[in-house]
């Protein structure tokens, strides 16, 4: 069975130049993702989510900026956070944290990371750029405090006025240059 | 008081002419014989009278010559020549005379035969008052020479006139030649001094002959006709004057080379001349003038006047074809034409570049220009006479090449070709149209705008112009390439599919509803409607739709009910009317079936909303029909009964088509709304970024391809309409 099997693999000819070629042609098929996963972004025109590359030259480094959704806590506030994708992506998940701090039970606040399921165990490459900016987007108002990266901000999590307070100790308001 | 030294030299001096007239004859008889050989000679040559018969003396010559060489001996003769001349001056107003009264008679008469009177005269004058041959040439020469000096001097304007006249005369009809005019012609030095005039008097001619024969006359070559014409015609008129004293044919061919050929040029440039005046009209007629395009050719080569047919087919065009009043058809199978006839005239193409810029600039401006070509691509066109030839091969679109130096049939680019003049391989025409736009995909975009049209056009089982549609793809793809047509394809399996759909969906339950089923990502961008089609027209829909559901159920039916056509079959109490209409007019008269009155705003809420114009259009079909009347302003009832048909007190507005695919043009627009969704994207997230950044970062933008000049102009209307804030060159959202 093993030996039918690579005998009906195609015959590898040369190897090298094949793998390189293979390179490019997957960075070349990521780069196609992402731009059309720009493209579908700034078409759905979902309200308060929104990200772009940072630089003309570099496809796989990204901004987005992510609003508070209404009637939480974070309403009217705005975060910026900083989206960088794997060579492998979409078999892989993007790194992302934010960078403007936040304090929220599930984000570290000097670090920016996140603990969210879909970027790391539970990560599907049908998951886009755009389900991201959402799932962080609910996220905001409904945090996991079961497992908790901030404690401190889980513990006060059940008291909005002391943790608005917390919230804004630590808020910036976004900046007009990235 | 005189030197006896001044003396004795005057006495000398005195001695040696003394002895010179006297010849050491005694005495002074020397002297005297010598005297009476002057008086002999001097009236032997005094020019006389030749109209007074008194006048003619007879000499007894052998006396005279003696007289002459007596003279001769003692070195006199120069003298004696001085003395005739001046008496010749003296004498000319009897000539004078003569001509004033000939020319006089010609003014009258205008009959060149008096000037070949005159001349010949003239030559009697000449002759009466020539001195003998005796006196050797040079007297005889000197003669001739203050005779014609005298005669050109008076000769006035009027005789030039008549003498170009007689000239003509001569030629048409090539009169029996007059070899005595010639001649006398010669003798009087008429032929040297008005050379010119003579010339002229030829070049007139074959002007006149050419614009007689060739004008107009296009359909076959006339400059072979023309060089035999020559040959028989104003070769021998020629030959008198320009091959005089030939011996042979021989002789005269080497004399005649010469002037022979500047007559020949004279005969290219003329016709060059016409056909540069007609070219224009040549072009419309081709491919009948063919002829003509030969004869310019040959012309060009020998005449330098390329410069000039381009400046006047230049000044043509702009004159009687790029201006508003001229179809977007006709000036592209004019351009067309010029193409081909252009080819002919000069293949490397240098004209035709020079003559085709304008007008491709041209319609490059023209908005309907890539719709024209596109439907004559399809055979769209009414006129049915296609700017291809079917003879023509289909092939692939031409880019322009730079130049292959390797090739071994490189020509260096011909000397009047401009600094961006781009050799154009002999391309086909389609390939020449696709180019005056810079990229094809516009064509192709267009394409896909016209086939959407028209497959949506057909309507019921008409199945063979998908067909025709079909086979029209497969032509364009060897031209646009397979890549560029994928869409196209899409659209008419579209077509396929939804027939056998729609096969499927009535085998489960019948309905007389039959949609064309499209794919939205693949067809061109639909005009939507907000219309709902109200009371059967919905129910007909909705179960179709369920019936489409679970036949596809990861599809879903989204209705453009405008852009069908609906059968419509209306039992009224006294009658039954069958008719074809659109969807807008079949739903009007289904609310109608509700209650019998309704006014325009109650009508206009019942289909949803339409644009007011179209809602006034589709009730107007109705009154048309007799089916409603329109009681007062804006109130219509149904006629149950027929009515007396009252004029109708509207007429339908104009309002044009709505054309059911949105133009390229409209897509041009849609296509900035996505570019400012990009731009506000990035706008978001990297703050504000200077005009050079957003360019650069419009890149993501797929089919981004608009200059920073083009964007520069957007932003600041984005910034007119407060989207964007721009301060020190940097541009940020305004919020």
């Amino acid at each position: 069975m093993e030996q039918l099997t690579t005998s009906l693999a195609p015959p590898r000819a040369n190897p090298k130049p094949s793998v390189t070629n293979s390179s490019q042609q997957v960075a070349g098929s990521v780069a196609k993702r992402l731009t059309n996963e720009l493209m579908t972004l700034m078409m759905s025109s979902s309200p308060g989510i929104s990200a772009f590359p940072k630089s003309d030259g570099n496809l796989f480094e990204w901004v987005g900026t992510i609003e508070g959704p209404a009637e939480t806590i974070y309403a009217g506030l705005s975060f910026r956070i900083s989206i960088s994708f794997p060579a492998n992506y979409p078999y892989v998940a993007p790194a992302i944290k934010f960078d403007t701090p936040c304090f929220h039970p599930n984000v570290d606040i000097t670090s920016g990371a996140i603990c969210l399921d879909i970027l790391q165990d539970k990560w599907s490459a049908v998951y886009s750029v755009q389900t991201i900016l959402l799932s962080l987007q609910s996220l905001l108002g409904e945090p996991n405090n079961a497992s908790p990266l901030n404690t401190d901000a889980a513990a006060v999590w059940d008291t909005p006025d002391a943790f608005k307070a917390q919230l804004m100790k630590y808020y910036r308001p976004l900046k007009d240059t990235a | 008081m005189a030197t006896a030294a001044l003396r004795s030299q005057v006495a000398a001096k005195w001695h040696e002419g003394f002895n010179r007239l006297n010849r050491s004859e005694p005495g002074i008889s020397g002297l005297l014989s010598f005297s009476q050989a002057w008086n002999i000679a001097t009236d032997y040559l005094h020019p006389r009278d030749i109209s007074d018969p008194t006048s003619v003396k007879h000499h007894d010559l052998p006396s005279v010559k003696a007289s002459f060489d007596l003279i001769n001996r003692s070195r006199r003769l120069p003298v004696m020549l001085e003395t005739f001349l001046d008496d010749i001056c003296d004498q000319y107003h009897l000539i004078v005379r003569d001509i004033e009264q000939y020319l006089a008679e010609y003014e009258e008469s205008a009959d060149t035969s008096v000037i070949l009177r005159l001349v010949f005269r003239l030559v009697e004058w000449y002759r009466a008052w020539a001195p003998i041959d005796e006196l050797g040439p040079t007297i005889r020469a000197a003669y001739t020479l203050t005779f014609q000096t005298q005669l050109f001097s008076i000769l006035p304007p009027a005789f030039v006139r008549g003498f170009k006249a007689l000239c003509a005369s001569t030629l048409v009809p090539v009169a029996q030649l007059a070899p005595p005019m010639w001649e006398a012609f010669e003798v009087l030095g008429l032929t040297d001094r008005y050379e010119g005039i003579i010339a002229s008097v030829g070049y007139e001619r074959i002007e006149d002959y050419v614009r007689e024969t060739c004008t107009g006359r296009w359909d076959k070559p006339c400059l072979e006709e023309l060089r035999v014409w020559m040959t028989e015609q104003i070769v021998p008129w020629m030959l008198p004057m320009y091959a005089k004293g030939a011996g042979n044919t021989e002789d005269a061919r080497g004399m005649l080379q010469n002037v022979g050929s500047r007559f020949d040029f004279h005969m290219n440039k003329t016709l060059c001349d016409l056909r540069t005046s007609e070219i224009f009209d040549i072009i419309i007629d081709f491919p009948d003038s063919n002829g003509a395009l030969q004869d310019l050719k040959e012309c060009l080569q020998r005449v330098d006047q390329r410069s000039s047919l381009v400046q006047a087919l230049r000044k043509a065009n702009r004159k009687r074809l790029l201006h508003p009043g001229a179809d977007t058809k006709l000036i592209l199978s004019q351009y067309v034409a010029t193409i081909k006839c252009l080819r002919i005239v000069d293949p490397p193409g240098v004209l035709l570049f020079k003559v085709a810029d304008p007008i491709r600039r041209y319609l490059r401006e023209r908005p309907d220009t890539i719709r024209s070509i596109v439907a004559n691509l399809v055979g769209d066109d009414d006129s049915g006479d296609s700017l291809v030839d079917e003879n023509e091969p289909i092939q692939p679109l031409q880019q322009l090449e730079t130049e292959d130096y390797n090739d071994p049939h490189w020509d260096p680019e011909p000397i009047d070709a401009g600094p961006d003049f781009r050799t154009n391989k002999p391309s086909d025409v389609i390939s020449t149209l696709v180019s005056i736009y810079d990229s094809k995909d516009l064509f192709v975009k267009e394409l896909q705008v016209l086939l959407a049209q028209r497959l949506l056009a057909i309507t019921d089982d008409n199945f063979e112009k998908v067909e025709k549609e079909r086979r029209n793809i497969e032509i364009l793809k060897i031209r646009f390439g397979e890549a560029a047509l994928q869409v196209c394809e899409v659209m008419l399996r579209d077509m396929t599919d939804s027939k056998r759909i729609d096969g499927h969906v009535q085998s489960q339950k019948a309905s007389i509803v039959h949609p064309t089923i499209i794919s939205r990502h693949f067809w061109p961008s639909l005009e939507s409607s907000d219309i709902v089609m109200p009371g059967q027209f919905q129910a007909l829909q909705t179960q179709y739709a369920k019936e489409f559901s679970t036949f596809k159920p990861d599809k879903k039916l989204r209705w453009l009910p405008h852009l069908g056509t609906v059968h419509l079959e209306l039992q009224l109490e006294d009658r039954t009317i069958e008719t074809d209409v659109p969807p807008l007019e079949a739903a009007f008269i289904e609310l109608f079936s509700e209650k019998n009155t309704w006014t325009m705003d109650e009508l206009i809420e019942g289909v949803g909303a339409v644009d007011r114009t179209a809602a006034l259009k589709a009730l107007i079909t109705w009154i048309d029909l007799g089916v409603l009347k329109e009681d007062e302003e804006n109130t219509f009832r149904l006629l149950e009964v027929t009515e007396e048909a009252a004029p109708s007190s509207r007429t339908a507005p104009t309002a044009s088509e709505t054309p059911t695919v949105t133009a390229a043009q409209q897509q041009q627009a849609d296509q900035m709304r996505l570019y400012w969704k990009f731009i506000e994207g990035m706008l978001t997230n990297l703050g504000s970024l200077p005009l050079d950044r957003i360019q650069t970062m419009l890149r993501f933008a797929p089919g981004y391809d608009q200059t920073v000049e083009q964007l520069a102009r957007f932003m600041e209307a984005a910034r007119r309409e407060g989207l964007v804030v721009g301060r020190d060159g940097m541009w940020k959202l305004n919020r």
